[in-house]
């Protein structure tokens, strides 16, 4: 019978990819999720990271763009192509570990919150609400200030601190789900939580916490780049963030450094504009109310 | 002139599989005083048809043929014309009050909303009066309100502009036989006073047969039988007015009865409830119930919505802990640890109202019936017993089912499914809530007709949970009937239903739209 | 009412305790010897780490610093800035009201700039002008707020002042004050309007699309209402009570565009204040503005459920 179950979930994939590719926003995000992911994998291979060394660098600083240094050179008289272009790693590497510690940590919540009830929903749902209402950055800096630090800091800080949406979406769709009546059936028919949870509630909630992971992952990214440049990121590597952290210490402002400040920003707006993209087209295609259908 | 004519009205709704033909070439006509009923099954093209007057349909459909208001046809009517005509001309008491109502205007507003748009002078306490609500009512907003006052806050606002025409779509579904018949009877007040002319929608042949002069049936988006409403109850001729009238049985009309002295049980003592009591905080939900179920019997417990019988139901099943009292299955109490309520499970299943949602949309029909088998580990081949399950329940053949996804199969095999999933762990007692009550009126009588063949041949006794007396007077052996937690009367059907001894089981045959076909013992001059 | 209303500010106390918890774990227990955590990377004596843990009062036990600092809360005493030697309050006192003169101005016009796109995107859907404004809001709702604010500073030269709140040499009549205040407002006012009014308007744009649907709607129209009148009177009513919650769920993103945004613009309020503390780190300072930050996101919110329960009828009756 397994043969028939996975023929349908293979249909429903390549259903479920049809009506995300007939999303033009959607397909847009992904291919350029593809590209970036790709230039991020690529960038040991193809560039000399000796070049973010600043002891190395070898231009005058504050160059603008030229036929060698197309992005021009920062306060240090290094690549500014280069260092974006290596600030990408960092920058992905944070934003998806982080949103896997959050939305593992708000899924869980949430499903508890919702399936167990009683005291233990109570006190979760009031943890919950705490943490959605204190001001993320405002933990995050708190937490990255006390810790040493280091990209563990920052991702932990990140993770602690993004959690709880993702643990309300999941505590309602739970509720709904357990809320209809095959719930119930199941039960009659014997099933125990393991059951109800594992067959029942997690199939239905996990398309929504997919759509939402993407969703987190741009948060994330902006949180990370907002982190490095409040100073609070890996002193030794380079970040989206570190760089305008930098720009905005050296004055890049004053010195009218275009070519400093746009590419970092435009690389977060990017990738976090692609996963959102993305997100928003998979809402679409996995929650059924924001279908047309009536 | 008639008051509304529809002249060969169809109506497609685009859609992204080309268009779907809602109504086919549908000519109706209606006289001021009358009322025009129009019956039919879920999707059948009757709400399509009312929306179609007021022209309210949704972007997508193409709307063809004619439809004249007074004379007037509403299709070529401009946009300031059509503002007009809407409501002062015409008004409509749409299906379910609970969501056409806006939740955050006080009902008074809403009410007076037409009548300042249209410059009709009014007030708006006297509309409330016609519908037998106090002036006050006016002040609340619609979630104070019961079912039964929301919809007669909805006759009320249809009434604001003295319109001609009324259509009202469903006006009782979802509510209380005793609530239903209080609104039915203000519709029917109001056509003979103020000769208007009524619409009525409704699946329920029995509601319009109570109400309307005439009648039509509609099948596919077309009429297949119009007439008389007397005339098509009491002699269809199509093979689907036929179905749907025997899908509402008539108490006491012995041909309707299915169940026949022979099949009366006489076995041993299966489920007994004695006292049970459920609270819930300050609510008692059951206050002090006593009941038996026996080996190969079936039970009707019927009572109104709020009663408490879901609660009872869910209290035998072991999904609830009683208060008070106690619950033996075959002498012995429940067990209260999981591991013994999982054994406990395998002797007595749920049935449940809405195989819709009874189901697990990701789940094929294989995995549905199979749950049980799996929970339980039941040793031998799967596929076969789930293939035996499926043939019970007279889905055949039966692999032909297997990967079927819910939303595939119709209501009526959905159901089936859902007995089927049960009746694999071989039960002894299935607890059905309901279950006809979200099925279409032809294959209501279907499923009834399984559970007694159940009982015939499996010898499976079932406790069946129906606000329907209708139901309980076809299928049951004995009927215990239920209210504000209690239970106030049971008996032998023919005991409780034709010589009732409580005024509340006489409420609820009262209640009952009483249509023309056979004549029924007074219930109300009984002692 | 009285018991929600008692249940609310009940909640929102325990919520405040929480806080203040929260601060100490976080300044004094996670960073183990909040000492070193202060002097990291700098050069100092063994002595001198010793003096300055018992002026922060970090050599007791825990139990004591705890019992210290519960104390000292309730007094108003949030202890002393490391860096600039004075009560950390009077410090918070002093740059509270700059904050809530940005915050609030771009709030409202958030809001209100937000609501009236949401609104006008969700009735023409998939117009031109809707997916415009949608996609113009998702790039700036992509846009980190401090990028955004460095690049309208380079982009507008020496229109507007690069930084602080006034002029030094401004003469000290009101008018001329505030014309200095508001000129050196502009720019930090419009990159927090920018972030923050893409929320608002998502927000309510799904908001009033999900109410498109609703069977009231279709009531309205059959009563002969136009168009317009559908929507201001019968669905954006409706719409907008999720969005009066949402607004306030999004004031702690209000506050953390607050930080970034007075950091750039250097506008002397707590957000920058709260920057000066971690660069330091003076977490004596740190503690104290999370305190303050948090303390007050809550508090927001408990008077946004009062101001959802004066709007709501179904809210209301329960």
């Amino acid at each position: 019978m397994t043969t028939i179950a996975w023929q349908r979930r293979r249909a429903t994939v390549r259903a479920t990819w049809r009506e995300f590719a007939s999303q033009r926003g959607g397909l847009v995000g992904l291919i350029g999720l593809a590209v970036i992911t790709v230039l991020a994998v690529l960038a040991p291979l193809v560039t000399d990271a000796s070049g973010l060394d600043v002891t190395r660098a070898t231009a005058a600083p504050w160059r603008p763009p030229s036929a060698e240094y197309w992005l021009g050179t920062d306060h240090n008289g290094r690549s500014v192509l280069l260092l974006t272009w290596w600030g990408t790693r960092i920058s992905l590497v944070v934003g998806l570990a982080a949103t896997v510690l959050s939305v593992l940590i708000g899924t869980v919540v949430g499903i508890a919150a919702a399936h167990f009830g009683g005291w233990v929903s109570a006190v979760l749902m009031r943890f919950t609400d705490f943490f959605l209402v204190l001001p993320s950055l405002v933990l995050a800096i708190a937490l990255s200030t006390v810790l040493p630090r280091g990209l563990g800091t920052i991702v932990l800080a990140i993770g602690v601190t993004s959690w709880p949406a993702t643990a309300r979406l999941v505590r309602a769709q739970t509720l709904a789900v357990e809320a209809r009546p095959f719930i119930e059936r199941a039960r009659a028919l014997g099933g125990g939580h393991g059951h109800v949870i594992g067959r029942h509630v997690l199939p239905a909630v996990l398309p929504l916490v997919f759509v939402n992971t993407t969703l987190t992952v741009a948060s994330a990214i902006v949180l990370e780049s907002t982190l490095s440049f409040l100073g609070l990121g890996d002193p030794t590597r380079v970040s989206w963030g570190s760089l305008l952290h930098a720009a905005n210490m050296h004055g890049a402002v004053s010195q009218r450094a275009w070519w400093f400040l746009v590419p970092p920003g435009l690389g977060v707006v990017c990738v976090v504009l692609a996963f959102t993209l993305c997100g928003r087209a998979l809402e679409t295609v996995l929650n059924p109310r924001l279908k047309g259908e009536r | 002139m008639s008051l509304l004519e529809l002249r060969d009205l169809s109506v497609h709704y685009r859609g992204a599989r080309g268009e779907v033909a809602a109504v086919r070439s549908v000519s109706l006509g209606l006289e001021a005083g009358q009322t025009l009923g129009l019956a039919g099954e879920s999707g059948c093209g009757k709400s399509t048809v009312a929306m179609s007057v007021l022209r309210l349909l949704p972007r997508n459909a193409r709307v063809e043929g004619q439809v004249l208001l007074d004379g007037e046809d509403v299709q070529g009517m401009s946009w300031g014309r059509l503002r007009t005509v809407r409501w002062a001309a015409a008004s409509v008491v749409f299906q379910g009050a609970m969501h056409a109502l806006n939740p955050v205007h006080r009902v008074g507003d809403q009410i007076a909303e037409p009548m300042r748009l249209h410059g009709v002078s009014g007030s708006v306490s006297d509309l409330l009066g016609q519908v037998e609500l106090p002036a006050r009512a006016a002040r609340a907003y619609p979630h104070e309100l019961s079912g039964g006052q929301k919809q007669r806050v909805m006759i009320a606002m249809a009434l604001a502009c003295a319109p001609r025409l009324v259509i009202a779509d469903e006006p009782t579904t979802a509510l209380d036989v005793v609530v239903q018949a209080q609104v039915l009877d203000v519709l029917k007040r109001l056509v003979s006073e103020r000769g208007i002319g009524l619409v009525m929608i409704s699946h329920d042949l029995s509601v319009l047969a109570s109400t309307c002069d005439r009648l039509a049936v509609m099948r596919y988006g077309q009429i297949v039988e119009e007439g008389p409403a007397r005339e098509v109850i009491a002699s269809p001729t199509h093979p689907h007015t036929q179905a749907l009238a025997a899908a509402f049985p008539t108490v006491g009309d012995p041909a309707s009865r299915q169940v026949t002295a022979e099949d009366a049980a006489d076995g041993p003592v299966l489920l007994r409830a004695e006292g049970v009591r459920v609270d819930y905080g300050a609510t008692k939900a059951v206050a002090g119930v006593d009941l038996e179920v026996r080996a190969g019997e079936i039970v009707a417990l019927v009572g109104q919505s709020g009663s408490g019988k879901t609660t009872l139901a869910r209290t035998l099943l072991g999904l609830q802990r009683p208060t008070a009292g106690r619950v033996l299955f075959e002498g012995t109490e429940l067990p209260r640890s999981s591991s013994g309520l999982r054994a406990y499970r395998r002797q007595v299943q749920l049935v449940l109202q809405d195989p819709t949602s009874a189901l697990n949309p990701r789940h094929s029909v294989y995995e549905a019936v199979a749950e049980g088998l799996r929970i339980h580990r039941i040793e031998g081949d799967e596929p076969t017993l789930v293939a035996e399950a499926l043939s019970h329940a007279e889905l055949r053949p039966p692999e032909l089912f297997f990967p079927s996804l819910p939303h595939e199969l119709s209501g009526g095999q959905r159901q089936r499914v859902v007995i089927a999933g049960a009746l694999a762990l071989g039960p002894r007692l299935l607890i059905a809530d309901e279950p006809v009550a979200s099925l279409d009126a032809s294959v209501r009588g279907e499923i009834l007709a399984l559970l007694l063949r159940l009982r015939r041949e499996l010898g499976l006794a079932a406790l069946v949970i129906t606000h329907d007396l209708g139901l309980a007077w076809t299928i049951a052996d004995r009927v215990a009937v239920m209210y504000q937690g209690e239970l106030v009367e049971q008996g032998t059907v023919e005991q409780v239903l034709l010589s009732p001894r409580h005024d509340y089981t006489r409420t609820l045959l009262a209640a009952v739209p009483q249509d023309q076909r056979s004549t029924r013992p007074n219930w109300t001059s009984s002692p | 009412m009285i018991r929600h209303l008692a249940g609310k500010v009940g909640g929102a106390l325990v919520s405040l305790l929480f806080v203040v918890a929260l601060g100490f774990l976080l300044f004094r227990v996670i960073p183990g010897d909040p000492v070193v955590a202060m002097t990291r990377g700098r050069p100092v004596t063994g002595d001198q780490l010793a003096e300055l843990r018992v002026r922060l009062g970090v050599d007791k036990p825990l139990g004591e610093q705890f019992v210290d600092y519960l104390s000292g809360m309730v007094r108003g005493d949030l202890g002393t800035s490391h860096v600039y030697s004075r009560p950390v309050l009077e410090l918070i006192g002093e740059r509270l009201w700059p904050t809530v003169l940005l915050v609030g101005t771009s709030t409202v016009l958030a809001v209100v700039l937000g609501l009236w796109l949401g609104i006008r995107g969700a009735w023409r859907r998939g117009s031109r002008s809707d997916r415009i404004s949608t996609g113009l809001a998702l790039a700036q709702w992509a846009m980190p707020t401090f990028w955004l604010g460095m690049l309208l500073s380079l982009a507008t030269g020496d229109l507007f002042p690069s930084g602080g709140m006034r002029y030094p040499d401004t003469p000290p009549d009101f008018l001329s004050q505030a014309l200095d205040v508001a000129h050196h407002m502009v720019l930090p006012c419009l990159t927090l309007i920018a972030v923050v009014y893409a929320q608002y308007l998502l927000v309510m744009r799904s908001s009033l699309l999900e109410e498109m649907h609703a069977d009231y709607l279709t009531t309205a129209r059959a009563k002969g209402l136009r168009d317009d009148l559908v929507r201001r009177r019968h669905a954006v009513p409706n719409a907008l009570l999720p969005t009066v919650t949402l607004v306030f769920l999004h004031l702690g993103l209000v506050v953390s565009g607050a930080i970034t945004v007075e950091t750039v613009f250097s506008w002397p309020g707590l957000g920058l204040l709260t920057y000066e503390a971690l660069t330091g780190p003076d977490l004596p300072l740190l503690q104290g503005t999370f305190v303050v930050l948090a303390g007050a996101v809550i508090t927001m919110n408990v008077f946004a459920d009062l101001l959802y329960r004066v709007l709501d009828p179904r809210v209301r009756a329960s």
